[in-house]
């Protein structure tokens, strides 16, 4: 029954045309293969296996993944809405009996289970080849750190899904609509995090660590961030102060779980809004 | 038989232009309405609005005695629909793409069999869509169109770049369905191809309705003449100046009053059987409102 219900059958459906597509497997083997070179590049330079401390390494995926991941969930959602619109798909959904929350949330799974697997299916792998080759790592350690990774990374993928979804849905054109996602890529992934960081660096007083906390917040990817450092010693220069923000782990999903529903509730919002 | 779809003063403007100026129409069930009109007319407006997909700015709309304004009505009709220029998922097959609708829907595996088997796919249910020609394509999205055994249907011009044979498949199909009781609303630009198929038309122009009714009710309404035309015609007006008056393009046109009288003039006095009468068609028809349409615009 519940298979049946329209959420699951446009997920179903998204899932389907993503495989189609051949860049989904493009996806997933360029995550793979930066999560490898980071993994085990430092190998080749040394001629031997060398393999980098936990911390360390989780350290150095996270900040190439916060540059590929909100970019690559990006480029799977922002056609999601505008280009259903401009081959009059849309309104023929709208003409059945669903609700556009419906139509939304179901989009929402099936790209989501998309990211997750490529997100999943790359750094899943490259855990266990690091537990296979790698000698000095603590196996219980290893998939925990790994987990919590790869759980950040698809909370990562979802937000900039959202993200996609409402540029999609307020775009006219698909042309604009990737235009504009480069745009929010640009700006959360680089802008922000250079006014920080050189807001951080600069050291002006009125800077407290509380303010610190209200700036990570603001931006999905610092949180991701704040989320894969915190705890670590891994930060290094400016990015040890991200690790060693005073926000509790909890505290953090807990912000990124608001930006998630936030971000849906923006979408809905501006979907119902939407002129046919 | 018992009304379909009743729209009383129906009026929507988008922002300060208006797509809808009061139009009111009523089809009962088992009937064919086609929807004409100039690109920019309204049409696909209206459809819309019948749908329930746009609110408009005033006017009343029951739909199989259900009221539409009231959204928790909606799901419980049977409505099918095809939108104009839709194109559906390139990557996915045919089958695939039918079933996603038909799944939607809450209709069966069977049915969807049922239909690329009549709708002439079967051959071709298990290729992309990108493969399929413009025919098959518009096949498939009828047939999603009536999935669910509609009680109302609505085409928004769904032969545009079809061959005849595959445009007069589609009427068929319309005829067929027509019979099983479904009211059909059909907006298209062929006319002469469509005449047959229809009980009535609703002619729009700049959001207004011109003309509505059946083909005797417009033919009436539009007081266009009726031709009659005979090989030795020529020779008759040369000696009556009555005929010579109503002689033009190798054609008398007679108007509704003097047709009888004149054909009748014709058998008795001057012995001619051999000619044809022509009404005027639904293309005449329409070309007369649109004439009309476009100087009313002029003045205005
Ligand atoms: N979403 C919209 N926003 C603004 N104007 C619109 C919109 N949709 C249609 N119109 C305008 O309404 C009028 C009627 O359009 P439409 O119903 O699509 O015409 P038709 O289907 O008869 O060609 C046109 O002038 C069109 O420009
Ligand atoms: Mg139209």
């Amino acid at each position: 029954m519940l298979l049946h219900s329209p959420v699951l059958v446009i997920a179903k459906k998204e899932i389907r045309d993503s495989l189609r597509n051949r860049w989904v497997i493009f996806i997933s083997l360029i995550f793979l293969l930066l999560s490898l070179s980071v993994t085990f590049a430092g190998s080749a330079v040394v001629g031997q296996l060398s393999l980098p401390e936990l911390d360390a390494l989780i350290s150095s995926l996270s900040t190439i993944s916060v540059f590929i991941i909100p970019l690559a969930a990006m480029l799977v959602s922002y056609d999601a809405f505008v280009g259903e619109d401009e081959s009059g798909t849309l309104l023929l959904l709208l003409s059945y009996p669903l609700s556009r929350f419906q139509i939304l949330s179901g989009k929402l799974i099936g790209h989501g289970v998309i990211m997750s697997f490529t997100i999943s299916f790359a750094f899943g792998l490259t855990a266990v080849l690091l537990l296979l080759f790698g000698e000095n790592y603590d196996v219980a350690a290893t998939l925990g750190q790994f987990s919590q990774f790869i759980l950040t990374s698809i909370l990562l993928a979802i937000t900039f899904i959202l993200l996609g979804y409402i540029v999609s849905l307020t775009a006219t054109e698909k042309a604009k609509a990737v235009a504009t996602v480069l745009f929010v890529w640009f700006l959360f992934v680089l802008i922000y995090d250079l006014l920080l960081l050189t807001l951080l660096v600069a050291d002006i007083t009125f800077v407290n660590q509380y303010i610190i906390n209200v700036l990570i917040a603001l931006n999905p990817t610092d949180l991701y961030r704040a989320m894969n450092l915190i705890g670590t010693d891994a930060g290094s220069g400016s990015l040890a102060i991200l690790s060693a923000s005073d926000w509790g782990k909890a505290a953090l999903y807990f912000v990124m779980s608001l930006w998630v529903f936030g971000l849906m509730f923006v979408a809905n919002f501006v979907f119902r809004r939407r002129q046919l | 038989m018992n009304t379909a779809v009743s729209a009383r003063n129906i009026s929507h403007n988008f922002g300060s232009s208006v797509a809808l100026d009061d139009v009111s129409f009523e089809m009962k069930q088992g009937q064919t309405m086609a929807l004409l009109g100039h690109n920019g007319a309204g049409k696909s407006t209206l459809i819309k609005i019948l749908l329930g997909l746009i609110t408009p700015t005033g006017g009343e709309i029951q739909i199989l005695g259900r009221n539409i304004r009231k959204n928790t009505n909606r799901s419980t009709l049977k409505l099918g629909y095809l939108p104009e220029n839709v194109s559906f998922y390139d990557k996915l097959t045919g089958e695939e793409i039918l079933t996603y609708f038909a799944e939607l829907k809450g209709v069966g595996k069977n049915r969807v069999c049922e239909l690329i088997e009549e709708f002439g796919l079967g051959y071709a249910k298990d290729r992309a869509l990108k493969t399929y020609s413009k025919g098959m394509k518009q096949r498939l999205g009828f047939a999603q169109a009536i999935l669910c055994e509609p009680e109302l249907l609505l085409l928004d011009e769904p032969t545009v770049g079809l061959d005849p044979v595959a445009s007069q498949f589609l009427y068929g199909k319309i005829d067929e369905l027509k019979r099983l009781g479904c009211a059909v609303i059909v907006c298209t630009h062929e006319l002469s191809l469509i005449e047959n198929n229809i009980d009535t038309a609703l002619i729009l122009g700049q959001g207004r309705c011109l003309a509505s009714g059946n083909l005797s009710e417009l033919r009436y309404e539009s007081r266009l003449k009726t031709r009659l035309t005979s090989p030795s015609l020529a020779a008759l007006v040369n000696d009556s100046e009555r005929l010579a008056s109503l002689y033009t393009d190798d054609a008398l046109l007679l108007d509704r009053e003097s047709k009888q009288d004149v054909v009748q003039f014709l058998t008795s006095e001057c012995g001619l059987f051999d000619f044809a009468l022509k009404e005027p068609g639904l293309a005449e028809i329409y070309h007369f409102h649109m004439k009309k349409c476009t100087q009313i615009g002029v003045v205005s």
